[in-house]
């Protein structure tokens, strides 16, 4: 039973990081210009797909393709900010909702009509790891690390570059930003292309360990918004933090329940905070 | 050649009017002040002179240059800096990346080191407090820091709203103490105040505002003097 428990945990903890990676996108935007970005599941299945395309069709080792598609990410987050979201920004939110809804149906209807809604496989293994009396698999040990190393990088790009310290200034105060000379328009694009490249690499990394369809990104969507009232809404570390608790009972309830019973808890826990602690387990912003 | 002109400007929000043929002229290397009660449209001239709102008619002409369409942003890379009323600091943000912010055109970028220093060396409480988040100061303190935040951006004129709004008299006195050791280094300083007796003391030349126009000016010396001001304003 105990090795049973730790196994379990360790295989949520591993799931659970990129969970965490995944709302992280999802937060940050919030965090920076409110918006709640409903586009943000089927951005989550544009970096599975463009991680197994790249791998199935050019052969292209998936951590490689993964670099891509965060390129890519990006881009599309710019792209979609100024078609969907500048104009809407200082409208009432459901403006915003509205038109990032837009993006989702656009985003499923082409990749339906390209891909159908069939399960594809990144075929790639990378063997299993021992530890003492417990085997993780290898796929899903670097697809934690990864979503470790991007959280980390996250962090440095926010707190000790020019460009992140502007976003939070922005997010701050953006009156105030644009009377130091911070052009407020570009850095919420950068922050939205950065929150939407978050969401497509998270979809990347869940490429190389789970099975994924085109509607596969809408169920990480719900998990983002449950892990980001866990942790604090705008808040990224709290995102982390919300989503290692998640894996943690994907991992464990159902060595001791039906597996069913895991969206029950986890949505309860949902409703259980936001009547208890709205403000999240580690505080929103402000 | 004045540095800053403002020629009869029309502006306001909405359809609501608040000034009414503008204009003001600022001379390189003076304090200048604008006094007047509340609600006379003081703000909503620093704010059009800024760009956050735009003249409906009229100009300002900043070094010689027609800036009357362009963004608060563009303005601020060229020198024209405002230290907004009721600081509007980046609340969660520590002292020190305040004061970062602060220098973000691209002149003072090139010596942040240099008046950070200079900072410091003014307002010493500000170097105590560089690692606290800037929400957590004192009112008096957070209004050292928005004048500093300025100073970081090397402006080439700096425009203060409501300096002494909210805060002690001691810290008040102080803080015009800075301004006037600023002003005799050679930079050109537009104040708006409501204490119009210590705007006036400190002060090289005054604008009285009233309703949105420039209702009397002249050298500070001799506004205080005025018949009108001493009544309205000073109560004597």
């Amino acid at each position: 039973m105990g090795e049973v428990l730790i196994t379990s945990a360790l295989d949520g903890l591993l799931i659970g990081v990129i969970y965490g990676l995944a709302a992280m996108g999802l937060t940050l935007i919030f965090g920076v210009m409110d918006v709640i970005n409903l586009a943000h599941g089927p951005l989550i299945a544009v970096g599975m797909f463009g991680v197994y395309l790249l791998f199935t069709f050019l052969g292209i080792n998936p951590f490689v393709a993964l670099l891509i598609m965060a390129v890519i990410g990006l881009l599309l987050g710019f792209f979609i900010y100024f078609v969907a979201v500048n104009r809407v920004i200082d409208a009432p939110p459901l403006s915003s909702l509205l038109s990032t809804f837009s993006v989702n149906m656009m985003i499923i209807g082409v990749g339906t009509a390209l891909l159908t809604t069939s399960s594809y496989n990144v075929e790639y293994s990378l063997g299993s790891f021992e530890f003492g009396f417990f085997r993780v698999p290898g796929a899903r040990l670097m697809a934690a690390l990864a979503a470790l190393v991007v959280t980390g990088l996250l962090y440095l790009f926010m707190y000790r570059t020019r460009p992140g310290k502007y976003i939070r200034a922005v997010a701050d105060n953006r009156a105030s930003a644009e009377l130091m000379g911070i052009p407020s328009t570009r850095i919420l694009a950068l922050a939205f292309g950065i929150g939407v490249m978050l969401a497509v690499v998270a979809g990347g990394l869940i490429a190389t360990i789970l099975p994924i369809n085109i509607l596969a990104g809408g169920s990480f969507e719900l998990k983002s918004f449950v892990i980001v009232v866990l942790g604090g809404l705008g808040n990224p570390l709290g995102a982390l933090f919300g989503g290692l608790i998640l894996g943690l009972i994907e991992g464990l309830v159902p060595v001791v329940m039906k597996t069913t019973w895991v969206p029950v808890i986890e949505y309860a826990l949902f409703v259980l905070i936001l009547l208890v602690r709205p403000q999240g387990l580690m505080g929103a912003k402000k | 050649m004045a540095l800053l002109e403002v020629h009869d400007v029309n502006s306001g929000y909405g359809e609501l009017q608040i000034l009414w043929d503008a204009s003001m002229s600022l001379e390189p290397g003076q304090l200048t002040t604008l006094v007047g009660s509340n609600g006379s449209g003081k703000t909503t001239l620093l704010r059009t002179i800024m760009g956050q709102l735009k003249p409906w008619s009229g100009s300002v002409i900043f070094d010689g240059e027609d800036v009357s369409k362009l963004p608060p942003y563009t303005k601020a890379d060229l020198g024209l800096i405002m230290v907004p009323e009721g600081r509007q600091l980046f609340s969660s943000m520590s002292v020190r990346e305040n004061l970062e912010m602060g220098a973000t055109p691209k002149r003072a970028r090139a010596h942040m080191a240099q008046n950070l220093e200079r900072i410091f060396d003014i307002f010493p409480r500000l170097a105590e407090r560089a690692d606290q988040k800037a929400g957590t100061m004192s009112g008096g303190e957070q209004q050292m820091l928005a004048v500093a935040r300025g100073i970081m951006s090397e402006p080439r004129i700096l425009m203060v709203d409501e300096l002494s709004l909210g805060l002690a008299p001691v810290l008040t006195l102080d803080l015009f103490m800075a301004l006037r050791k600023l002003r005799n280094e050679g930079l050109t300083i537009l104040l708006v105040e409501q204490n119009v007796r210590m705007a006036l003391k400190v002060s090289d030349y005054a604008y009285v505002f009233n309703e949105g126009r420039v209702n009397l000016s002249g050298p500070s010396s001799e506004v205080e003097n005025n018949e009108e001001v001493r009544r309205a304003y000073l109560g004597i």
